[in-house]
């Protein structure tokens, strides 16, 4: 229509980015209503008026566009969370099965106070110098424990050539020789391990009486020292001095315990060293027995280690075990030599060893060590004279390593500890001649009571009826009881009681071990389908959505517009359908069983029975199944596997490293594969990059693959080695190995990020000229301003430690820089966040002349020949949402040490290279950038002074922005601070989607959702093989060390991701979706 | 991951063609002796090599470059030779006339070759430290092994191809179509590469020792290489997308 004005600038601020815009845009405008005018009139359709009414169908189309969207982001928000309550499910179960609680009680023994009445009183009973609930036998003991002694190291062997003896048999005759040459003064028995067969486990079970279990809850669980009532604990309560030689272990597990001065703990991790410690033992061991230094000691506890070295170094069959174990015999001899009369010799092994000479497991050469008392005192006895030649093999009459504990209580006058379950070993006590049926009863009545009322003790702490306990052994204890005081003859009725008493220390035995030492294999099982099912439906939901937002890059302005008039028509027709998202079809099916799988679990959590976790676990596998037929019925059931060379390096990165769990190595040494696996992608993009057509691609490519690898190589000497890494691993985090400060150098740190990463950051969004808008400011100012002070804090927290202003009151530099980071923290959390619900996207319009425009900017003719020029259009989406990205940059950032920071800032460059490289090779709707970005999510974990043990946790970070703990902001300081990397790399990844697109881009929520379930998949696969790898390697000797804590920063991971992703990343992209289309209308 | 790229060919202006071999009857038997003295040589030095890896790497290069060297002048079309051997072997005659040239410019041809490769050294152990080797202990032992990879990967290409950049480019690119030569280096580094995968276990196994896999990894992968890139996926492309 000639003569047509440009109408009016919209009501509101005239200088917001969305006037200028629409001032712009409504000379087109004016030409779209004329065409929609035009296509109305051809329906039929009366034209109230003359614009309002067009401009009123358009808007319509647009509130539509916007319902719709959100309608879709709701469900996909919703298939999240859904997803979310599995992997909690499924993680849970395999919780419950793993890790197995026993709980550790504080009660202990006491000398004066026995668990049941003296069946015969003694004088001095009830004080240690007597016997405090027998009478003693001996004053004083030698323990020597050799490692790994298997109980056929001990035992002639009968050389025959069908069966030829190995290097192992014959060599250490001396404890079978004496145990039959003089009974009285010796005997030989198997001595049986509970698993796992690892020292410390097994010093644990020696010292207390309990069977070993996963977390021994109300203990600490960091530490290693034994809390609960134990042998060393009642020999120190008595007032005994014991001195301690060998195996640093024993030092861990009970500090402070032994006399100074004679005392020698060596370290017990060099397998490869054979000698040390046993030729210092050897050293120290000798004079303790001699006159000068009998005195200093009431008991000596010697632990060898070089039967076990030979073992692991060469095996069994090997001559250095040949020589090893006549060394043994030979030091032994000279032990006894030098014993005195008054002194008890115990001589064991730990835990035997398998054929290659290893152990940790529960196969019988593992669990069959050997036992060997000997006194001069001539106590011993047996109950039959066969059994005087010890037995054959470990399946006869084998006594429980447990035992030891009460038998050696009992022996040396003190207190069985409260929490043992030990029977006391009768040859011990049986006396010279076999016959001390009284004594043995009453050692065992002892000793049986002592069990009765820990159980009682325990299912009392445990809230449990003790008689519920199927095959509960109370009507055992009647017996024994009636057996004490019935009976004709006096000698049956000791020999009954003792009979049942032992009956009744078994029974309850077996039901404890099948209480606790065993693990809930089902349950496990349970949660590892979970997972894997979890896997499942990830992985086709993202495909399912590859496709569907996957769009050709090459649309132009043009085609948009015809798209739009197609639409109005349509619309206006009343014919335009809306897409059902998919993401509906999949949540409406899985809402069936979201009540049952979140239901029982939470009945669980609340303290339901059995049948309740049953009952939770099928609902969910039930739900799954259900999930995947129904998609089958809707033909989503697209073919999983990957169909380019990038998503086959996604699934190969992911892959591997999951498979690589299995190993305790590739597990310890991960942070070095990942930065392979870093530098492995920065190289093919490089040469994909190479691929490009334009020259100015592939130098832009080029240059951000190479970056992306230098930065990633930088960051890598950040480090902080974990214990099994030594000593190929030099820490780097701290000042030095032993202190949790930064060094004065890493000050520098901090200050280099003000002044360098703003700039870094600007330079990204320069090249799309998207350092427009709020950016300036943002970057620029608020960012910066941020990071100076976090620089400041450092310096501040750097002059408390170093106490560099002596003159100021104590608390005074604390109470300056709290508040430093609770401003830093008010400013990304609650004014960063708010802002970016308001920002305005990263553009500038301008109306003059052209100054280089190039494709990255929009141009627009206005009627009156001047050209519109939009900067920064072509990075409408990323460069806005990035700016979300720095508010968490630098929450992450603040709770970071320096050097931690430095890896933050390091990764964030990284990030933005990706996303350059993703772009420039047309990676977006690829798996390979969610999976890279979790790459470097896992990467930078380690970089910022982690590792996936326990210790590393930075605890000290949670006072960062507080004095004093407060719940919860101190957890959820000391999660942001460990997982502050994978927090990063969650919410930038919408950006692998967003980075460089118009505004007018479609599909753009299915691309996210797609993404970001790829790089869910990355960590539940991650997750599902730790999982499963702990479950398998529940025996393993490195279990405790590597596979469990790895299985829970796993896990803990997994969950904190699925969080962030429908807290940052998905709500982000909502934000930015809504602003950039209030602004630039819908796609 | 591979495929003929035909639609590859259809947009870019001009693309390779792989790389013959000469038509020889020495080059087609020699080309099979070359893999066969490489694996073996290697394997009687293995023991060597893992007891002192610096002393046997700095005395296998000698050897090595002279493998390479033979293999490329028995077997391999120098650059700036005849493009088209396919055409020589139909004219058999001239052949002779042009042996003294033909000598001269492959001696040069070698020469060229054997420094270039012998700087692309450095780059090669720059990457690997990229990759997580140690920079601050081994050095030597990285540029050994790299030395090694730069023969086996670098100096036939070198020799083939000389400076023709565009052809270069197809190379960086990994974009070359499958021959013996392209299909050797890129085995060689896929060799290397695989080979950094035992190194982390705790085996406590002398070879695990640096750079003993991945030398051991870029042998294997170069023969490997050569035998499918010149037999199975002959003038196929590796595509990525």
């Amino acid at each position: 229509m000639p003569g047509e004005t440009i109408p009016k600038p919209i009501a509101g601020d005239n200088n917001s980015i969305a006037a200028q815009y629409a001032r712009a845009k409504a000379a087109k405008d004016a030409a779209d209503r004329k065409k929609v005018a035009a296509i109305m009139k051809e329906n039929g359709l009366a034209l109230q008026g003359d614009k309002a009414p067009q401009k009123t169908t358009l808007e319509k189309l647009y509130e539509r566009k916007a319902g719709a969207f959100k309608r879709e982001w709701c469900w996909v928000v919703g298939f999240f969370a859904w997803l979310f309550c599995i992997h909690a499910s499924g993680i849970f179960f395999f919780t419950k099965g793993f890790l197995l609680t026993r709980l550790v009680l504080e009660e202990k023994s006491s000398c004066q106070e026995p668990p049941i009445e003296l069946s015969s009183t003694f004088k001095g009973a009830g004080e240690p110098e007597a016997g405090c609930w027998h009478p003693k036998t001996f004053d004083k003991a030698v323990v020597i424990i050799i490692d790994a002694l298997r109980y056929d190291f001990t035992v002639p062997f009968h050389n025959t050539t069908t069966n030829p003896a190995q290097a192992f048999h014959n060599a250490l005759p001396f404890l079978y020789d004496t145990a039959v040459s003089e009974p009285h003064n010796a005997f030989l028995l198997p001595f049986i391990a509970d698993p796992p067969t690892t020292t410390l486990q097994r010093l644990k079970g020696l010292t207390t009486g309990t069977l070993p279990t996963f977390i021994d809850a109300g203990s600490n669980f960091a530490g290693t020292a034994i809390e609960e009532d134990n042998l060393l604990m009642q020999l120190k309560d008595a007032g005994k001095r014991i001195a301690h030689l060998g195996d640093d272990t024993w030092t861990a597990l009970f500090p402070g315990y032994f006399e100074e001065g004679i005392s020698r703990a060596y370290d017990s991790f060099n397998v490869w060293d054979l000698h040390t410690v046993d030729n210092g033992v050897v050293e120290h061991l000798n004079p303790l027995l001699g006159k000068d230094k009998k005195g200093l000691w009431d008991v000596t506890i010697a632990h060898f280690l070089g039967v076990d070295h030979a073992g692991h170094r060469y095996g069994p069959n090997h001559p250095a075990m040949t020589a090893k174990l006549q060394q043994m015999d030979s030091v032994l001899r000279d032990v006894v030599a030098k014993l005195d009369d008054e002194t008890l010799l115990v001589v064991m092994g730990d835990h035997g060893m398998d054929g290659k000479g290893d152990h940790g497991g529960e196969s019988e050469d593992e669990v069959q060590a050997a036992l060997w008392m000997y006194s001069k005192k001539g106590v011993f006895g047996r109950t039959d004279p066969t059994f005087t030649i010890p037995p054959a093999t470990a399946k006869i009459r084998p006594v429980n390593q447990i035992d030891l504990v009460p038998t050696l209580a009992l022996l040396l006058g003190l207190p069985i500890p409260f929490n043992n379950l030990g029977s006391p070993i009768e040859e011990a006590f049986v006396g010279k001649k076999g016959v001390a049926w009284q004594n043995l009863a009453a050692v065992a009545r002892m000793t049986a009571a002592g069990i009765k009322r820990y159980q009682a003790a325990y299912y009392e702490a445990r809230g449990m009826d003790e008689s519920t306990i199927a095959g509960s052994p109370h009507a055992l204890w009647s017996i024994a009881e009636q057996a004490m005081i019935s009976g004709t003859n006096k000698e049956q009725r000791w020999k009954d009681s003792y009979a049942t008493f032992s009956a009744y220390e078994a029974e309850t035995l077996r039901i404890c071990r099948s209480l606790w030492a065993r693990f809930d294999v089902p349950s496990m099982l349970l949660g590892i389908s979970i997972l894997a099912a979890g896997v499942l439906a990830l992985v086709l939901y993202a495909n399912a959505h590859a496709e569907a937002g996957s769009t050709d890059p090459a649309l132009i302005e043009e085609l948009d517009r015809a798209e739009l008039e197609l639409e109005l028509a349509s619309f206006a027709k009343g014919e335009l359908a809306e897409d059902e998202p998919q993401s509906r079809s999949f949540v409406l099916t899985a809402l069936r069983g979201i009540g049952c799988a979140v239901g029982p679990v939470l009945f669980i959590l609340t303290g339901e029975g059995l049948t309740h976790d049953l009952l939770g676990g099928l609902s969910v596998c039930g739900l799954l199944g259900g999930l995947f037929i129904e998609l089958k019925g809707r033909d989503l059931l697209s073919n999983p596997f990957p169909s380019t060379f990038w998503g086959w390096l996604a699934v190969i990165f992911t892959v591997s490293q999951s498979i690589g769990y299995a190993s305790n190595s590739y597990t310890i040494w991960e942070d070095s594969i990942l930065l392979f696996f870093i530098s492995t992608f920065g190289a093919l993009g490089a040469i994909s990059s190479l691929r490009q057509q334009r020259s100015a691609d592939r130098t832009l490519g080029v240059y951000h693959s190479l970056a992306f690898i230098a930065l990633g190589w930088v960051a890598s000497y950040s480090k902080l080695c974990r214990e099994e890494q030594m000593p190929y691993c030099k820490s780097t985090y701290y000042a030095s190995a032993t202190s949790s400060t930064s060094a004065p150098w890493q000050l520098i740190i901090p200050f280099t990020l003000a002044v360098f990463l703003p700039e870094v950051i600007k330079s990204y969004y320069s090249s799309s000229r998207s350092y427009e808008g709020f950016a300036p400011v943002w970057i620029g100012w608020a960012l910066r301003g941020g990071l100076i002070l976090s620089a400041v804090f450092w310096i501040l927290d750097a002059a408390d430690d170093g106490d560099w202003f002596p003159y100021l009151a104590a608390g005074r530099l604390k109470s300056l820089r709290v508040p430093i980071a609770q401003t830093i923290f008010a400013s990304t959390v609650g004014a960063g966040t708010t802002a970016f619900g308001y920002a305005i996207p990263c553009v500038s319009i301008s109306t003059t002349a052209p100054h280089g425009a190039s494709s990255k900017d929009a141009q627009m003719k206005t009627q009156a020949g001047s050209t519109v020029t939009i900067l920064g259009y072509a990075n409408t989406h990323g460069a806005r949402y990035f700016l979300l990205v720095t508010n968490i940059l630098l929450a992450v950032l603040m709770v970071q040490k320096p050097m931690g920071g430095g890896a933050i800032a390091l990764m964030t460059w990284q990030i933005l290279s990706l996303l350059e490289i993703i772009d420039l090779n047309s990676l977006s709707t690829s798996p390979i950038g969610p999976i890279i970005l979790a790459l470097l999510g896992s990467f930078h974990f380690f970089k910022t002074g982690h590792q996936a043990t326990l210790s590393s946790i930075q605890w000290e970070s949670a006072f960062i922005p507080l004095h004093t703990i407060r719940y919860p902001w101190s957890p959820l300081l000391v999660a942001l601070n460990t997982f502050g990397a994978h927090i990063l790399a969650a919410a930038a990844l919408p950006l692998i989607v967003l980075w460089k697109q118009k505004p007018k881009k479609k599909g753009i929520l299915k691309a996210v959702a797609s993404a970001l379930a790829w790089h869910l998949a990355y960590y539940a696969v991650v997750s599902l093989a730790t999982t499963m790898w702990a479950g398998w390697l529940r025996r393993h000797l490195m279990l405790y060390r590597i596979f469990s804590p790895k299985f829970m920063v796993a896990s803990a991971v997994l969950l904190i991701v699925d969080v962030i992703g429908i807290l940052v990343a998905l709500a982000g992209v909502r934000w930015n979706t809504l602003s950039v289309a209030e602004v630039f209308g819908w796609a | 991951m591979s495929s003929s790229g035909a639609k590859a060919q259809s947009s870019a202006a001009k693309l390779s063609l792989p790389v013959e071999l000469l038509p020889s009857e020495v080059a087609r038997i020699f080309t099979h002796i070359h893999p066969v003295l490489l694996l073996s040589a290697y394997y009687a030095r293995f023991h060597s090599l893992v007891a002192d890896p610096v002393h046997t790497l700095l005395s296998g290069i000698l050897p090595l470059a002279i493998t390479q060297i033979l293999y490329a002048v028995l077997c391999l079309p120098a650059t700036g030779s005849d493009k088209r051997p396919t055409l020589k072997k139909k004219l058999n005659a001239p052949k002779k006339v042009s042996s003294d040239n033909n000598l001269v410019s492959k001696v040069f041809t070698v020469f060229f070759a054997l420094v270039l490769s012998l700087l692309s050294t450095p780059v090669l152990a720059a990457v690997q430290v990229l990759f997580g080797a140690p920079i601050t202990t081994h050095l030597l032992h990285t540029l050994l092994g790299s030395a090694h990879i730069a023969l086996l990967a670098a100096f036939p290409l070198i020799y083939v191809h000389g400076s023709d950049s565009a052809k270069w480019r197809e190379i960086a690119s990994a974009y070359s179509p499958a021959d013996e030569i392209f299909g050797g280096s890129v085995g060689c580094l896929v060799g290397a590469w695989l080979g950094a995968v035992p190194i982390p276990l705790d085996w406590d196994r002398e070879w695990q020792k640096w750079p003993v896999t991945i030398v051991t990894g870029a042998y294997m992968g170069y023969v490997a290489g050569k035998l499918i890139g010149g037999r199975l996926l002959k003038g196929k492309r590796i595509e990525f997308d």
